[in-house]
Order: C-alpha cells, then sequence, then structure tokens
C-alpha cells in the first residue's frame, strides 16, 4: 500500500520553541486519519507543513510522492482548508468557483456548483456574509473541487452545528469512496472522529505519541475492571496507560500484547474516545510502530 | 490574472476616480495657466531669453526684454498654486502606502494567504502576475501623470526660474514616475517582511522618506557643479531665467572679502557703490543638465525598485 504522507524527523520551530519536533509517520492512502492532540500540539503546523505553506527547520515531509511546496503539479494534488477556512470575503460563491478554475488545472466547477446548490449556499451571496458553517462548506467545497488525492483539513468542523457536522463528514466519506481520497483532518471532536476515521495521529505537544489504525488500535486496547489493586501488574498487558481507583475498585486502560487470563479482571472493550483521552492525560506513555515498521500498515505493536 | 482585477478592482477604480477629479482640476488650471503665460508675454519674453547665455540689463539696444514684468504678473495670479503643489510630491507615498504595502501584507493578515498559495499555482507564478499587473497599472497612471503635472507645472516654475529646484524637479519628468515606482516596490517588500498592514505601512513610511531625503541631497552632486564668477559692476550677466540650478551665490570685493553672503549683486554701470573689483561667484548645475539630471534621479528609483520587487518575490517564496 502507497504512502500518501511520510515524515521524517520532522520539525519545525518557533524562534526557540519548537511546535513540533521529531515527528516520523506515514499515512497509507485511501485512509481517513484523525490528527487529534491538545491545543498547540502542533496539529497545524503539521498540516501546513505538509501542504509547503511551512518548510521544516528538521527533517522532511514528503506528499503523494513529492516535496510539498513549489510544485504545481503536487498543489493541483492536494486540497487544503486552513483553520478558520479563509475566503476573500468580498467574493462571491461564484466567483470563488472561478477563481479555482484559474488557479487550478484538474477542477470540477460543475461539481462546486452542485454541491453548494444542494447546501442551499445562495452563489451570488458574497460569502462575507455567509455564516461561519457555510463560510466552512464553501472552503470545503473549493477543495473538492480540484478533485484531489489528498485533503488536508484542518478544523474543518469547529465552526458547525451538530447536524451540519454529520452531513459535512458524510460528504467527505462519500468523496473518500468515490475517489480515493485520502484526508487527513484535524479536530477536537473526538465522537465525530470515531465515527468516520479509520486511522489516528494522536499529537502531543510539539510530538507524536499515537499512530495507527483506528482497528488496530481499538482491537490492542482494553479496558480492565477488577478488584482494587495499588501495584498493576498485568500478565498480557503491555503498558498500563491509565489507571484510576475507586475503594474497592481498579480500572485500567491497557495496551495488550497478549490475552488476558486473569479472572479478577473483567475485559471491556474500549472507544475510541476513551482512548484518545487515556493518551492526552499521560503524554509519557506512546503508542508507535516500532521505527522498522514505519510506513507499513501494521498498526500497534509492542516494541 | 483575473483573480488579481477581480481582488484589486475596487481600489483601482477608487484610484483611477480620485486621479480623475485631480486631473480636472489639474487641467483646468494648467490651461489658465498656460493661457496667462501667453497673454501676459512672459512666453514669449521667455521664449526670447532663452537663446542668450548672458543678457544686458536694461539695454533696449539689444532688445532683451528683462521677463521680471511679464513674470510678476504672472505670480501675482498663479504663484499660490505652488503650495498646494507641495501635495502632489505625496502621491507617490500614497501609492506605496496605500497600494503596495497591504499587497502582500492583507493577504497574510487575513490568512487568506493559506487559501491562494494552495491551490494549483505556485507561490512564485502568483507574485509575479499579482505584482506584474499592479506595478503595471500603477506605472502606467503614474507616467500618464507625470507627463499631465509637468505640463501643469512648467508655466509656473518657467516664471520663477525655478524648474530645476526642489519640489519643481520633483514633479516633473520621469522623476515621479521612478518614485512611485520605488514607494510601490518598497511597500510590497515591507509587507513580505512584516506580514502586517500597519508595521508594512510604517516602514514603508519611514524608508520612504529616507530614501528621498537621502536622493535629494545627493542631487547636487550627481555631476560636479559648475562655477562661474563675473563682475558686479557690469551691463551683461548670466540670463537669470534660463533656470539654472544655482546651489551658491556670494559676492566678494576686489580683496575676497564676501559682501553679500548668500546673495548676488548685479549693478549696471556707472557703478559708483562697488568696488571695481568686485565679483559674484555662481557654484550651479546649468540648466541644460535638466533632463540628464531627470534620468539620473528616475533611473536611481526605478533600479532600486526593480531590485525590492526582486526581492519582494523570492521573500513571498520563503514565506513560511
Amino acid at each position: 500500500m502507497s504512502t500518501a504522507l511520510e515524515a521524517n524527523g520532522l520539525g519545525k520551530r518557533y524562534g526557540r520553541h519548537w511546535a513540533l519536533r521529531d515527528c516520523s509517520l506515514a499515512l497509507p492512502t485511501s485512509r481517513i486519519a484523525a490528527l487529534v492532540g491538545p491545543n498547540g500540539a502542533g496539529k497545524s503546523t503539521l498540516l501546513h507543513l505538509a501542504v509547503g505553506l511551512l518548510r521544516p527547520d528538521a527533517g522532511s515531509v514528503r506528499v503523494l510522492g513529492g516535496i510539498p511546496g513549489s510544485d504545481r503539479e503536487l498543489l493541483s494534488r492536494i486540497g487544503f482548508v486552513a483553520q478558520d477556512a479563509p475566503l476573500y470575503t468580498d467574493f462571491t460563491g461564484a466567483e470563488l468557483i472561478t477563481m479555482g478554475g484559474k488557479l487550478n488545472r484538474r477542477w470540477d466547477a460543475e461539481l462546486a456548483r452542485e454541491r453548494l446548490g444542494q447546501l442551499g449556499i445562495p452563489l451570488d451571496r458574497r460569502v462575507g456574509k455567509l455564516s461561519g458553517g457555510q463560510k466552512a462548506q464553501v472552503a470545503l467545497t473549493l477543495a473538492l473541487a480540484k478533485r484531489p488525492d489528498l485533503l488536508l483539513l484542518d478544523e474543518p468542523v469547529a465552526g458547525i452545528d451538530p447536524l451540519a457536522r454529520r452531513e459535512f463528514l458524510q460528504a467527505l466519506m462519500g468523496s473518500v469512496a468515490e475517489h480515493g481520497t485520502t484526508v487527513l483532518l484535524s479536530s477536537h471532536l473526538l465522537g465525530d472522529l470515531e465515527r468516520v476515521c479509520d486511522y489516528l495521529i494522536l499529537l502531543q505537544t510539539g510530538h507524536l505519541q499515537v499512530l495507527g489504525p483506528v482497528d488496530d488500535l481499538l482491537a490492542a486496547h482494553k479496558v480492565l475492571v477488577g478488584p482494587r489493586r495499588d501495584a498493576v501488574r498485568v500478565a498480557g498487558a503491555a503498558t498500563v496507560v491509565r489507571a484510576s481507583h475507586t475503594d474497592k475498585q481498579s480500572t485500567l486502560l491497557v495496551r495488550t500484547n497478549g490475552e488476558i487470563h486473569d479472572p479478577a479482571w473483567t475485559v471491556h472493550d474500549v472507544s475510541l474516545e476513551d482512548l484518545v483521552l487515556a493518551y492526552l492525560a499521560d503524554p509519557s506513555v506512546g503508542a508507535l510502530p516500532g521505527p522498522a515498521r514505519l510506513g507499513t500498515d501494521r498498526g500497534v505493536q509492542a516494541p | 490574472m483575473w483573480l488579481t482585477w477581480r481582488q484589486h478592482r475596487r481600489q483601482a477604480l477608487l484610484v483611477v476616480a480620485g486621479l480623475a477629479v485631480l486631473a480636472a482640476f489639474l487641467l483646468l488650471t494648467g490651461r489658465s495657466m498656460h493661457r496667462a503665460s501667453v497673454d501676459t508675454g512672459l512666453a514669449r519674453c521667455l521664449g526670447a531669453m532663452r537663446s542668450t547665455v548672458d543678457y544686458r540689463l536694461s539695454d533696449p539696444a539689444v532688445g532683451l526684454p528683462d521677463c521680471n514684468e511679464p513674470a510678476e504678473r504672472f505670480n501675482a495670479e498663479y504663484s499660490g498654486y505652488l503650495t498646494p503643489a507641495i501635495l502632489l510630491v505625496f502621491l507617490p507615498l500614497l501609492a506605496g502606502l496605500f497600494l503596495g504595502a497591504p499587497l502582500v501584507a492583507r493577504e497574510v493578515q487575513q490568512g487568506t494567504h493559506r487559501l491562494v498559495w494552495t491551490q494549483g499555482v505556485t507561490r512564485r507564478r502568483w507574485a509575479l502576475v499579482k505584482f506584474g499587473l499592479v506595478v503595471g497599472a500603477i506605472l502606467t497612471l503614474s507616467v500618464a501623470y507625470a507627463l499631465l503635472v509637468t505640463w501643469w507645472v512648467t508655466p509656473l516654475a518657467l516664471a520663477n526660474a525655478a524648474r530645476f529646484e526642489y519640489l519643481a524637479f520633483d514633479l516633473q519628468g520621469g522623476a515621479p514616475a521612478g518614485y512611485t515606482l520605488f514607494a510601490v516596490a518598497l511597500g510590497i517588500l515591507a509587507g513580505t517582511l512584516w506580514r502586517k498592514v500597519l508595521p508594512a505601512m510604517a516602514v514603508t513610511l519611514v524608508a520612504f522618506v529616507g530614501a528621498r531625503l537621502a536622493v535629494a541631497l545627493a542631487r547636487p552632486h550627481f555631476l560636479p557643479p559648475l562655477e562661474r564668477r563675473f563682475p558686479v559692476a557690469a551691463n551683461t550677466f548670466p540670463n537669470p531665467m534660463l533656470s539654472d540650478w544655482i546651489l551658491e551665490r556670494n559676492a566678494y570685493d576686489s580683496t575676497g572679502r564676501a559682501i553679500a553672503p548668500g546673495g548676488d549683486i548685479f549693478c549696471a554701470l556707472p557703478c559708483p557703490g562697488y568696488d571695481p573689483g568686485s565679483y559674484n561667484v555662481h557654484v550651479y548645475q546649468p540648466a541644460e543638465r535638466f533632463w540628464l539630471f531627470q534620468s539620473i534621479e528616475a533611473g536611481v528609483f526605478v533600479v532600486l525598485a526593480a531590485l525590492l520587487l526582486l526581492l519582494a518575490v523570492r521573500r513571498v517564496r520563503r514565506i513560511s
């Protein structure tokens, strides 16, 4: 399986502060990947590096096999929606579509018009007068009309109400299924991501913490509930990601490396949201594929 | 190209409308000045005097009139225009501040660079097209305007023999077009460096005024100035209406003592008041160097502008 996005020791520095450091990852094609992490974790930085708006200070990033930035061919294959969906506010929707046609060789104006029509967004109104959600939709439409091979979305659903959010994500799914587009979207809304994403990239203040296909990650993590124990060493569990205790009971979120046989524990599946929250709460544990497996699609294994 | 036009069309229309109003004013007043210059006999007088380097003071035998009298009549009516003409000096600066500085800075400030720089067009091409169109349009306008202002200010400048002096020089010929080009290029570059509209404008203002002052101070030395000595007591003097740019004038007596610091003395024979060996000294740039100096001044700013634009295009490719 080929790689849509590949970073090797990627780093970006602002002054003395590293916004992103030593980031190595490989995102296979035709995935919908979620990029999550707390504010300031470097999500936008990673996306900007991938689309060539930023240049790395360390390491390298390759997108669709090329180095982003100065290559028109490559630029036209990447759709990008920046945070807050910047648009020329005094342009109408129709004018933005015209603009896209002038600036891109591959451009599906029909698709853009149709999509805005379906969403009930008037083409002849200045986009500055549209609501935040409508603007986000316009921005996504412009990105989709490029018929991109890779779609990078920076907080695309932040300004949209829940219903529109679901439709937005469904449209995204549709587009990916139709064209085999790879999507990388950053968001805080874990519940939404769980519904659509099949790959997870978790950034924690500048470095990569968790990486892998969602299915593998979910399969490899279990919640264990049992009588209270303070010293937690569980056979079959590689790492305890998070432990919480009440007077009688301990709840552990563990990454497994085998079957959990200890009958004292009841084993539950974990939701993506719980998994992400557990890792976010403790930056010191990580779940990354070993260096040898970088670029493969094997997902999480104990190193 | 369509994008550049669409983005800046309102600005362009505003600028054109503003300039049109100003042009109408210049055309009206300019026409009446040119007419008055003819009617007062000033134009004819200056025309007659242009052919002589020396002229005789009040010597009807030679038949050369002193143009003072028509010049004064002309000035009585029109010298008031010199003050508002100072405003015209600021037009290039305004272009730099309001058209140049926001060109890239606003884009980055509003975040729309993230939209346009991720389309299927390289930043280099984006910058070349945008800068090219905007600068080209401004250059065309500024050249047309410089021609108009040159025509407008000429009778005024000639009536005051001030064509080569500061202010009048700065309004004529290629120089204002050069200033405008420079100001806009400076604004664009400042916008790529500071990336916020206001700081970019402030930097443009300071740098433009600084560069203009520096070049203006250097202007008397573009070519080594000439020096001429002529007696205080004589009937022939250098023609004062030629619009030479006299940098220094001094009068000395025969022992070399300054008798009129910063001034010159014309005393028709017989001249009892001054010792016969007294002489005036002019350090000056002759009027015929006017267009040469114009070319140098415009050339300096055009070259600077080209350099700044080149830097700006490179900067745009590197902004990250």
